[in-house]
This record gives C-alpha cells, sequence and structure tokens, in this order.
C-alpha cells in the first residue's frame, strides 16, 4: 500500500463549535492507482489529501505513506517527505514567479541536491512529457493557466515520488484544458505507474479516475 | 538548501520589488555614508587631538625624574649617560633631552611666567618646534645662547627679533639666576597657546646658566600610537629611579577626549544604523507577509523551515550588503573633495581650547569601513530573523489558503 489511514480524525477548533472535518476515515491506496476523493464543499476531501500529505496533522488516527507514519514526524521530517516521496498540484498552480518554467522544476531538485547536469536533464524531460519544452524559459506571469498547471506537474513529478496529491487541479482550467491536463495525469498514471489521489468535485476528472471515494461530513460513503 | 539556490532566489526577489528595494537601499546607503563620513570627521578629530598632544613637546613618552610633574625645576633633573639610546626600537622616531623649567621673562614694557625650553634644535624634528615657521634666525645648536620667542608671547611682551630679554629662573644651587639673552627669532605655531607658553634656548647654555650638566626631560617620538610595555620596561631599565610616562598620562584631557571621540563613533553608529534596522525590519515584514502562500508552497512541495528562516535572511543581507557597498564608495566619494583638509581658521581660538588645528583634515580609516560592514551585516542578520520566524511559524497549510 502505498497510503493506509486507520480511523483518522480532524477536528478544528477554531470557533466556539468545533467542526469535524474528518470523522475515523479508513482509507487505502494501492500502488500505480489513481483514486478521487470526491464530495461537496465541506465534505473532508481537501482536509484528507493535506493529512495524507503531512501538511495537517490529524487529532486521532494513523497515517502511513510508503511505509512511513506520518503524524510522528517533525516539521523537518515532514518536509523531507514531501520532498522525497509526495508530488503536490495545486488548485492555484503554486509557481515561483522569480523562476522560468525550467527554473520550477528544477528548483525542486536542486532542494533534493541533484547535480546540474542531471537535474537539468531530468526537468527539461518532465517539461517535455507535458508537451511544454517551448515554454521553459517562460516565467509564471507570462503563462496560460493550463501551462501552468502543466509545470505545476512536471515540479511534481521531476522528483518521480511514490505518490502526486492533486488537489482540485482543474478548479481553475476551462473544460478543454482540464481534458488536455486529465490525459497527461492518465498517461503518467498508465504508462509509469505514478499513484494519485486528486481531491475534486469535478465529474470530468472523476470519469478518468480508477476509483472514487466519496465523503460526507467527513467520513467515507 | 544549496548556497547558489539560495542566493539566485534572494537575488529575484530583490529585483521583484524594485521600487521598495530602490528605496530602502537608497535609505541604507546615505544612513551608512553619513556614518563614514561622521566617522572620518571624528577621526581627523580624533589624530588632530592626538597629534597635537605629542607634537606640544610631550612625544609618545617622556623619561623624567617621578615627581618633577608635581613640582618642575632643575632640582629633578637627571643626567644622561652616554649610549643610553643603544638598542631602541626600530620604531623610535627620534629623541631630544631638554631642560624644561618655569621662569619669569621680562621686556622693556611687560613681565609674563612662561616655560623655559633648553634644546638641542637638530633633536626638535620630533617635536613642533622642526616645523614652526620661524621670523628672523633658528637656534643654531644646543650652545647658542639667543632664544625663540612665540609670536604672541612677543606681541605680549612688546618686543621683536634682534631685541633683548631678560629671564629668571633658579640655579641648580636653588639660587636665583637672571640673565639676559637676546631674541634669535619669533616662531609661529599651529596651537596658539604654545606661542604663549615656551620659550627656547640652547640646552647646553642654559645648562652653564643654571650651573648643571643635568637634563629634566627626554622625549620620545615613535611610528605609532603608542609604546608597547616591553619598550617602556626597557627604558625605565637604563634610568634607574626615573619614570617613563606615556603621553596618555601627560596629557590626560586630550588623551580622555580622543577616547570619548573613539566611543561616539560607535555610539552615533548603533543610534544610526538602529533606526535604519527598523525599517529594514518593516520592510521585510512587509516583503514576508507578501509572500506568505509562497513561502507556505514551498514548505509544501518540501522545503525545510530552516531553508525558508535563511532565505529571508540572505534576502535581507543581500539588500543591506548592496546599500552599505553603495554607502562607503559614496561616502569615498565625498571623503576625495575634504581629503586635503577643511579650513577652519575662523573658529581657530574654539579649536586650540580642544587642541586642534585651524585646517582640519578627515581620515578614512579603511578599519571603520570594514567594521561599519560587518556591523551593518551583523545588524541585518539579527534584524531579518524576526520576519523571518513569522514566516515559519505559520503552516504551510494557513500560508496555502490566504
Amino acid at each position: 500500500m502505498v497510503v493506509e489511514c486507520r480511523n483518522v480524525s480532524r477536528t478544528y477548533d477554531d470557533d466556539t463549535v468545533p467542526v469535524h472535518a474528518l470523522q475515523g476515515v479508513d482509507f487505502q491506496l494501492g500502488a500505480g492507482e489513481w483514486v478521487s476523493l470526491a464530495g461537496p464543499s465541506g465534505s473532508g476531501k481537501s482536509t484528507l489529501l493535506h493529512v495524507i500529505g503531512g501538511l495537517d496533522q490529524p487529532t486521532d488516527g494513523s497515517v502511513v505513506v510508503d511505509g512511513v507514519e506520518v503524524t510522528t514526524l517533525t516539521a523537518a521530517e515532514l518536509s523531507d517527505l514531501r520532498l522525497n516521496k509526495i508530488g503536490f498540484v495545486f488548485q492555484a498552480y503554486n509557481l515561483i514567479p522569480v523562476l522560468s518554467a525550467l527554473e520550477n522544476v528544477e528548483f525542486i531538485l536542486q532542494l533534493q541536491g541533484v547535480d546540474r547536469a542531471e537535474r537539468r536533464s531530468r526537468s527539461q524531460q518532465a517539461l517535455q512529457s507535458m508537451g511544454i519544452a517551448d515554454l521553459e524559459n517562460r516565467r509564471p506571469g507570462e503563462m496560460s493557466g493550463g501551462q501552468q498547471q502543466r509545470v505545476a506537474i512536471a515540479r511534481a513529478i521531476v522528483t518521480e515520488p511514490v505518490l502526486l496529491l492533486a488537489d482540485e487541479p482543474s478548479a481553475n482550467l476551462d473544460t478543454s484544458t482540464t481534458r488536455e491536463l486529465l490525459e497527461v495525469l492518465q498517461s503518467l498514471n498508465r504508462e509509469r505507474g505514478v499513484t494519485i489521489l486528486t481531491a475534486t468535485h469535478d465529474p470530468m476528472v472523476m470519469g478518468y479516475t480508477t476509483r472514487q471515494v466519496n465523503l460526507r461530513d467527513g467520513s467515507v460513503v | 538548501m544549496p548556497a547558489r539556490l539560495l542566493l539566485q532566489l534572494s537575488w529575484r526577489n530583490i529585483w521583484r520589488h524594485r521600487r521598495r528595494n530602490a528605496i530602502l537601499l537608497c535609505a541604507i546607503a546615505v544612513a551608512v555614508a553619513g556614518v563614514m563620513l561622521l566617522n572620518t570627521m571624528m577621526r581627523g578629530m580624533q589624530e588632530d587631538m592626538m597629534n597635537t598632544a605629542i607634537g606640544n613637546l610631550t612625544g609618545h613618552a617622556k623619561i623624567l625624574e617621578p615627581s618633577y610633574l608635581d613640582d618642575p625645576g632643575i632640582e629633578r633633573g637627571f643626567a644622561v649617560d652616554d649610549g643610553w639610546q643603544d638598542d631602541l626600537p626600530n620604531n623610535v622616531l627620534g629623541w631630544a633631552s631638554r631642560i624644561r623649567i618655569p621662569a619669569v621673562v621680562m621686556s622693556e614694557r611687560e613681565t609674563r611666567g612662561i616655560q623655559l625650553v633648553g634644546v638641542d634644535p637638530a633633536k626638535e624634528s620630533i617635536s613642533f618646534l622642526g616645523d614652526a615657521e620661524v621670523e628672523g634666525e633658528r637656534l643654531s645648536g644646543p650652545d647658542d645662547a639667543r632664544i625663540l620667542v612665540g609670536a604672541l608671547l612677543a606681541e605680549a611682551l612688546d618686543t621683536a627679533t634682534g631685541r633683548r630679554l631678560v629671564l629668571v629662573t633658579q640655579g641648580a644651587d636653588g639660587r636665583t639666576r637672571e640673565a639676559g639673552f637676546r631674541i634669535a627669532g619669533v616662531y609661529r605655531a599651529e596651537i596658539a597657546g604654545l606661542e604663549r607658553a615656551f620659550l627656547f634656548t640652547g640646552l647646553s647654555a642654559l645648562q652653564r646658566l643654571l650651573d648643571t650638566d643635568k637634563v629634566t626631560e627626554i622625549s620620545i617620538r615613535i611610528d605609532g600610537e603608542d609604546l608597547d610595555t616591553s619598550t617602556i620596561e626597557g627604558l625605565a631599565g637604563r634610568f634607574e629611579n626615573l619614570a617613563v610616562v606615556s603621553w596618555r598620562q601627560l596629557e590626560r584631557q586630550a588623551a580622555a577626549m580622543v577616547e570619548v571621540s573613539g566611543v561616539s563613533i560607535y555610539i552615533l553608529f548603533v543610534i544610526v544604523m538602529g533606526a535604519l534596522v527598523f525599517g529594514l525590519v518593516n520592510t521585510l515584514v512587509t516583503a514576508v507577509m507578501e509572500r506568505l502562500r509562497e513561502l507556505g508552497m514551498l514548505r509544501a512541495i518540501g522545503m525545510r523551515p530552516r531553508a525558508v528562516v535563511a532565505q529571508v535572511v540572505v534576502e535581507s543581507s543581500a539588500i543591506m550588503a548592496i546599500g552599505v557597498a553603495a554607502g562607503l564608495a559614496l561616502a569615498r566619494a565625498v571623503f576625495a573633495f575634504v581629503a586635503d583638509g577643511i579650513d577652519l581658521t575662523a573658529f581657530d581660538d574654539s579649536l586650540a581650547s580642544f587642541g586642534m588645528r585651524p585646517t582640519f583634515v578627515p581620515v578614512f580609516d579603511i578599519r571603520d569601513a570594514v567594521l561599519i560592514a560587518v556591523l551593518s551585516l551583523a545588524l541585518s542578520v539579527l534584524a531579518s530573523f524576526y520576519p523571518a520566524r513569522r514566516a515559519v511559524k505559520i503552516k504551510p497549510l494557513e500560508a496555502l489558503r490566504r
């Protein structure tokens, strides 16, 4: 199993009334799967994605990613886990605005300490696999939303992570760009065996995934 | 996180907010230039006070009889054996033995109390007398029984070159000596007080008048600021029962002012740069808050918290380093215009009371520039920790949600 969640709960105490974002969730994700977490807004799909990615800590339960218990890790250890095992694709792309497309992809390899020649070659290959090799010198502000999301995916896969997490990846894209993006993810999943977990309420995204897990009020239904 | 990556990101981020950072850079550069220029003034003042104190017959150190300072007179003189000066350290520029005793000088019209100084003119290149402008003739040697009078004293006595003055002082036997001396020349000194205080004659001639073969002091001038302890101990060992006294002990007021101005430099620096640091912190906090989402994303994709701190610190240090370099360059450029000296003749009397010359020469000390650069960078590193801490205190997810 790439991901194994047991009895995971997450409660927010932001206001006077506690909000139970996740309630005793059990969830497993096998290698090579592409699963979509589906459900209406507030169902807990993004929270579960963030808990699995180590961006949020569960109030209770156990989360194991590639054999590592995530809930006991320190902030620095979580950073290393995200750097080496998980690739993130965010709704808002979240590229570094002062770096070019190639530099954005290279950045994560630099964090890993990969030498210059290798990271340059791997980054160019990643951009090529996303079909945007010709945009390598453009900065995020000079690219469309779809192009930026492709760069974000290239950045997420360039480290060859065991798990790719995508939070509402199509939220800011039009239909044709979304389709192109989903085909890219599908080819990554099918041809390269990348395990993908997507949080979405977009039916088109759900249509591409191999399995769908529905959440409602913080529980798997 | 590799240093190269840190520098690359920081450099790009600096260019991201050009106008804001340009204003900040200007503020740093102007503050640094201001502090450095004030430093050159203070260092110039310090050096002037020190040179004046050392040059007014004091030297860097004096060998004298311990009680001479409390009660100067020829009875507290000492004999100088030949060869005492052998094996002096290489940094000794020169030395001069003298008799310096209180005396009364009388002209036909006026009487004044003065310091009568017997000198070997050839040795006085170490004191102001060596460079002093003389109207008339200089003393020809230690046997010259004529006198050199300061211009202001000559004016007070209503006398001039070629005329005679009567000097009254006490001889080695304790009895009064009185003799007439012809004025060889009238000297001018940069410090007005010297012209009023000192009257010079040949050392041997004065010894004959006082009926002694002793001197009251040996003044030593070195290349440097202070005699080191081993030199002082070595000199003290050659003269039994005599003291070796540094210029700081002989000219306590000047030494204290030199010390105070040295400390003032640092106080001024801390005040100006301290104020500037608040501006830097404010700018950095703004920059960090604006980029909170981006910093959260960096952490989300695997950047360690300490790398985020390092990025903010490197960024602020880079701004400070550029600002400091520009400021020091500006200070050097402005300094070039005043390096030859600033004419303060209009304030001559006031300056003289501080032991300063009427032409004020600023001193650009490279050690001060280095110190300012190092302290500024240290301050910027300290200042950037607050915004950096704010950046990592917020969890990546919270930052991404903003």
